[in-house]
């Protein structure tokens, strides 16, 4: 029984792996037995789950210096 | 691309396009501008074998892309002690169950409503540039750039379980991060 019993530290490394498609049939097992019993991790799983569909999509925008554009430019046109 | 575009009209055109996508994946400002203009001055060389097979916004991020591959390889191997991740974490007690400190809390919102705020996007990013620069890599090649774990570990030369720890390590502590200073804010 012990053997299918894994620590929240094990879960959370689990899910990852799940979640990139990387777990094996038994740490599937033992990650949904836990999940079942443990709200923190369940919680954990949601919350990263979130972070990365965030992630991809980043909305702050800055903008590169006028000097910078004009170092660059000048930078090109020299180069030949 | 015609032989009489000019360096400048080019540069205003896509330069705050590629500085924003590289200072997205890197931490320094500095650093960003340095790499947008490698990544102009390589394209500007060989613009005229560019052949418009693919849009010229695709063909500069294609050559931006590998730009910041080559400075996280780089840096990669010239800082050793980043491969060596410290996995005795303060997430987690002896038996392995979270502490009260870092358990996750309840944050109380719709986990499928995307969120649009620019306040959010500020806070991911500073918690993302607070990681330690090896999790901030693979977290950013892996669910910004959509690289494959394998094609990850090859450029950062890192073992498979290596990736898995940082993987770990970096979702642990952006959670964290981001309950702090986005939710108790
Ligand atoms: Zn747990």
């Amino acid at each position: 029984m012990s053997l299918l019993n894994i620590s929240c530290k094990k879960a959370t490394y689990l899910i990852s792996k799940k979640e990139q498609g990387k777990i094996s049939l038994f740490d599937r097992l033992t990650l949904w037995l836990h999940l079942g019993i443990c709200s923190l991790c369940k919680r954990f799983e949601k919350q990263t789950g979130f972070i990365i569909k965030q992630a991809k999509h980043t909305h702050t925008e800055e903008k590169l210096s006028e000097e910078a554009k004009e170092r660059i430019s000048k930078v090109l046109d020299s180069s030949y | 691309m015609s032989p009489s575009v000019q360096a400048t009209d080019w540069v205003n055109k896509y330069g705050d396009i590629l500085y924003n996508y590289t200072l997205k994946r890197v931490s320094d400002k500095g650093l960003a501008e340095d790499l947008v203009q490698d990544t102009f001055l390589s394209a500007w060389k060989s613009r005229d074998t560019y052949k418009s097979e693919a849009s010229e916004k695709t063909w500069l991020f294609a050559i931006c892309k590998n730009k910041i591959i080559d400075h996280y390889r780089k840096k990669s191997t010239s800082n050793v002690q980043y491969a060596e991740v410290d996995t005795s974490s303060n997430f987690f007690d002896e038996a392995e169950h979270w502490t009260r400190e870092d358990q996750p809390n309840e944050w109380g919102i719709n986990y499928h409503q995307p969120v649009e705020t620019k306040e959010f996007y500020g806070i991911l990013d500073f918690c993302k540039k607070k990681l330690q620069e090896m999790q901030q890599s693979v977290f950013v090649m892996k669910y910004m750039d959509d690289l494959s774990a394998e094609e990850i570990c090859k450029v950062l030369n890192i073992s498979s379980s290596n990736y898995w720890v940082l993987i770990h390590r970096a979702k642990l502590q952006l959670r964290k991060c981001l309950e702090l200073n986005w939710i108790n804010s």
